[in-house]
């Protein structure tokens, strides 16, 4: 007679499965941690955190979760896209709302940020002008405090790029260019110049560009001497470091300065004539390419070519107008 | 594992996989991902440089993982179920078959088709990449003066760790098909455990911030008991190495982790399917 | 030599819901089925054969007891080289072809690789499958997929066969044709196990059977056993002469016996549609022929 022995319960056993099964899974990961935690910090340290708040009334709670869970990324790209819509549109307070959603979801790349600091600063206060008659019918007063009220949003705009991007020398760069080119302010633009120059991978355009900002706003010195204590450093085969342009710069403020000869820099083989004689350049200042030191970053190409400076005063309508073309077919 | 178990895993696994190329579900969603990376092309309408590299690269980076991860979900749910419903499974554990085998074999049919699917995409993806990069390198120079932007050999590893992060999805899904009586079930239970994957890490971050002892507990269990998901979301890192990358020990870690867990979900898969009764 | 099946009080119980409600579908069964004998399991849906059929099958753990093929206990994997299985209402993987899903269960089964290709055509011979084989497994009507079903059952060479209703649903045609393999089967000899509830289709075809209510086993032995009324005895005459009646009968009690009733024999309904079809083709083919 074989023996029978009732077998378990039902409930028991299934019980006994989940149990083992959550407990195993527990041990894994605790097994797991070490290896994990590194990485994952690794992982995350690339990832800025999220500040729901900020998004949360203007998305709707499906949008969030797909925020959570991965989908960053592309909702930042799709949020971005109708914020060009909104742009096209030339809707300030829209297109506005909409960049400030779209670095709050995704403050990584750098593209959204200039782009904004961009369309606030430039066609912004184009639109408004167009709305009161265009910018020849407006007074100058009224133009320049125009400019300089949209001017001020995109630097602060782009000014929150800085917290994400601490290194990036884009963000400096795009204040001193605004500063230059709608506050007309080469005092405040040198002043952000400095700080580009003195990041990493900052474009050689960028010294050369700020000794000029020293010079136009009357320290002519303070560009002779960063500009003589840079030129050693230039590396002679580099077409971007353009050491011949630098020299010229050198010279023409030695000239300015009226150094004695004994002063100035010695003659250098490259040069042909001894430097006595400005030469005449107008603007002077399309420098050359916009190759960095080291290298090029993932860059925009909204169109404001960043070596091309300073621009005329009204050249962002071309530019813009050119801009709406692109977009309208 | 002997000869005669290879081969009745592989014979298993071939026949999922032919069964799931089969499946008109499966062929849609197929589809519709394929004409999601294509219609990328839609971004070319914008001026938006080199960025239009990472519009693509989001765009089906995002493609893959949404239908990715359904794939993942219902392909396995489906394969599994239609077996238990049409009584297969019945001729087939009614054979000198070990359970473990049948999961094992029916497991690595799905991988199969899942690692069809991710390269098929990430394939896709870089052709796409590779001609849009061309045509913008002749536009904007200036951009691409150090060369291309985008590491094409990064973007099949990163292809191989969001593989296996739907391989964790399948191996889940698997597990919780062999204890649940409807696909309908699992489907559900499934996408939720996915979420939880997904999002552990916002709890988990957090849960210094937590004062209540016993939650705070809870979190840290649970953080414990699910992987990671955030962890294979690498792909800007490993696509666009120029600012950021990811070590290789890390790359090889998250590789690891996810062999891991596939293992894990498919040994509890086998422990919950022996006690079944079919 | 041991037998092909010894269950040793079998008791299942099935949860129904979550609550947990019990539904005992077999209850103290034992039973032994000797080798080389086809067993009929009979009884109406819902008595408890199918549970018990997957009990042997290792498909389901006994609740109380045990069960055993050939001495190896059946929730064992090893049991089952030995053991081919048709299930009720088969279905297959359709997309297949007849021949790619013998070959699939044969390699379920381990057999060796340079056999597959014999024992897959032999096997199709013995169903009288080989010249469909070569159709999906989609185009096929009810019987030819219980025929398949068996070639896949016994493509291993097992020493048990365990076939689940393989005539419901068959035409009359179709369940001859299953019972004449049934028949071959013993022959090479196998043992068959046969769950019906068809009773007059295995009548002929079982040498025991048992008959299951309610899940418990509630008679069982020899076919002859069992319907044979032994105090009586059947005798056919060829032209009967309605006026020898009384002779006979006054015989008989001269004896000590009783003539209980004179009535033409009958043959079954099946077996008249068997002849009729068969005839027809006859003379089908023999037109073609001539044509």
């Amino acid at each position: 007679m074989p023996l029978i022995k009732a077998k378990d319960n039902w409930w028991w056993r299934r019980a006994r499965v989940f149990g083992l099964s959550a407990l195993s899974l527990f041990v894994l990961g605790l097994a797991l941690s070490p290896v994990e935690r590194p990485i994952w910090d690794e992982v995350k340290a690339t990832q800025p955190e999220l500040n729901l708040r900020e998004v949360e009334g203007a998305l709707g709670q499906g949008l969030v979760i797909g925020l959570i869970g991965g989908f960053r990324a592309i909702i930042a790209d799709f949020l971005f896209i109708k914020t060009n819509t909104y742009w096209e549109n030339k809707d300030r307070p829209n297109t506005e709302a909409m960049l400030n959603l779209v670095t709050a979801v995704d403050p990584r790349p750098m593209f959204f940020w200039l782009n904004g600091a961009r369309m606030m600063a430039y066609d912004m206060p184009a639109w408004e002008a167009q709305e009161m008659g265009g910018y020849a019918n407006l007074p100058p007063a009224v133009e320049k405090n125009l400019k300089a009220r949209y001017a001020e949003l995109g630097m602060n705009f782009i000014d929150k790029a800085g917290s994400f991007h601490p290194n990036d020398y884009r963000v400096p760069l795009e204040k001193a260019q605004i500063s230059i080119n709608r506050l007309e302010d080469p005092a405040q633009a040198a002043k952000y110049y400095k700080e580009v120059v003195a990041m990493p991978d900052s474009p050689y355009y960028a010294d050369r560009i700020y000794a000029e900002m020293l010079k136009r706003s009357g320290h002519q010195q303070e560009a002779y001497d960063y500009l003589r204590a840079l030129y050693p450093t230039l590396p002679r085969d580099n077409a971007m470091a353009a050491t011949n342009v630098v020299l010229e710069r050198i010279r023409e403020l030695e000239d300015e300065l009226d150094l004695p000869p004994i002063q100035r820099l010695p003659t250098q083989d490259t040069e042909v004539r001894p430097a006595f004689t400005a030469p005449s350049e107008n603007n002077g200042f399309n420098l050359g390419g916009s190759q960095s030191k080291e290298k090029t970053n993932v860059g925009p190409s909204y169109g404001l070519p960043t070596q091309d400076f300073p621009q005329e005063s009204d050249s962002e309508h071309d530019h813009h107008d050119h801009e709406h073309d692109e977009h309208s077919h | 594992m002997s000869g005669g178990s290879l081969n009745r895993i592989t014979t298993i696994a071939r026949n999922t996989f032919l069964e799931a190329l089969r499946q008109k579900f499966i062929n849609v969603l197929v589809i519709l991902a394929v004409a999601l990376i294509l219609s990328a092309n839609f971004f070319r309408q914008f001026d938006f440089g080199s960025s239009e590299l990472k519009f693509i690269t989001d765009f089906g980076m995002g493609s893959i993982l949404f239908f990715g991860s359904i794939l993942s979900i219902v392909a396995t749910a489906q394969l599994f179920f239609s077996e238990i419903e049409n009584r297969t499974a019945l001729t087939i554990l009614a054979k000198p078959v070990y359970r473990w085998e049948f999961i094992a074999g029916k497991y690595l049919g799905i991988f199969a088709l899942l690692t069809v699917f991710t390269m098929l995409m990430i394939g896709l993806l870089a052709g796409m990449l590779s001609w849009r990069e061309g045509a913008l390198m002749e536009r904007y120079p200036d951009d691409f003066a150090e060369g291309r932007l985008v590491s094409y050999g990064g973007l099949f590893a990163y292809g191989v760790l969001e593989l296996l992060r739907f391989g964790i999805i399948a191996a889940i899904t698997m597990f919780i098909a062999s204890f649940s009586n409807t696909n309908l079930y699992t489907v559900i239970v499934s996408f939720f455990v996915f979420v939880i994957c997904q999002l552990q890490y916002v709890a988990r971050d957090g849960w210094n911030d937590i004062g209540n002892p016993l939650l705070r507990g809870m979190v840290w269990v649970m953080a414990l008991l699910f992987p990671n998901f955030q962890m294979f979301n690498v792909a800007e890192l490993m696509i666009f190495p120029g600012e950021q990358t990811l070590a290789a020990a890390s790359a090889w870690g998250i590789f690891g982790y996810g062999i891991v867990y596939i293992i894990a979900f498919n040994a509890l898969a086998v422990l919950a399917f022996r006690g079944r009764e079919i | 030599m041991s037998d092909a099946i010894e269950i040793n009080g079998l008791t299942k119980d099935f949860r129904i819901g979550m609550r947990g409600y019990k539904l005992r579908a077999v209850e103290d069964l034992w039973l032994k089925i000797a080798d080389n004998e086809i067993f009929g399991l009979l009884g109406p849906n819902g008595c408890g054969k199918s549970t018990t059929m997957k009990v042997i099958l290792g498909l389901l753990e006994p609740t109380v007891g045990s069960c055993q093929i050939y001495g190896v206990p059946s929730t064992s994997v090893r049991s089952r080289r030995d053991v081919g299985f048709l299930p009720e209402a088969p279905y297959f993987y359709r997309y297949l072809s007849g021949r790619e899903l013998v070959r699939f269960y044969a390699k379920m089964c381990g057999v060796p690789k340079d056999e597959i290709g014999d024992r897959t055509e032999d096997v199709l011979k013995l169903v009288a499958m080989d010249e469909a084989a070569h159709r999906r497994v989609g185009t096929y009507s009810k019987g030819m997929l219980q025929r398949i079903g068996i070639a896949q059952a016994v493509v291993h060479d097992p020493r048990l066969v365990i076939l689940d209703e393989p005539t419901a649903g068959v035409d009359p045609i179709g369940s001859a044709a299953i019972a004449d393999m049934i028949r071959s089967l013993k022959e090479r000899k196998k043992t068959v196990l046969l769950c019906s509830h068809l009773l007059a289709q295995v009548e002929g075809i079982c040498d025991r059977v048992g008959i299951m209510n309610r899940g418990k086993l509630v008679l069982e032995g020899s076919v002859d056993e069992l319907l044979e009324k032994k105090d009586m005895r059947s005798l056919v005459v060829e032209h009967f002469p309605a006026s020898a009646e009384a002779e006979v009968r006054a015989v008989l009690e001269k004896h000590g016996a009783k003539l209980a009733s004179v009535e033409a024999p009958r043959i079954s309904l099946d077996r008249l549609f068997l002849q009729q079809t068969r005839d027809s083709d006859q003379l089908h083919e023999s037109e073609k022929e001539e044509a």
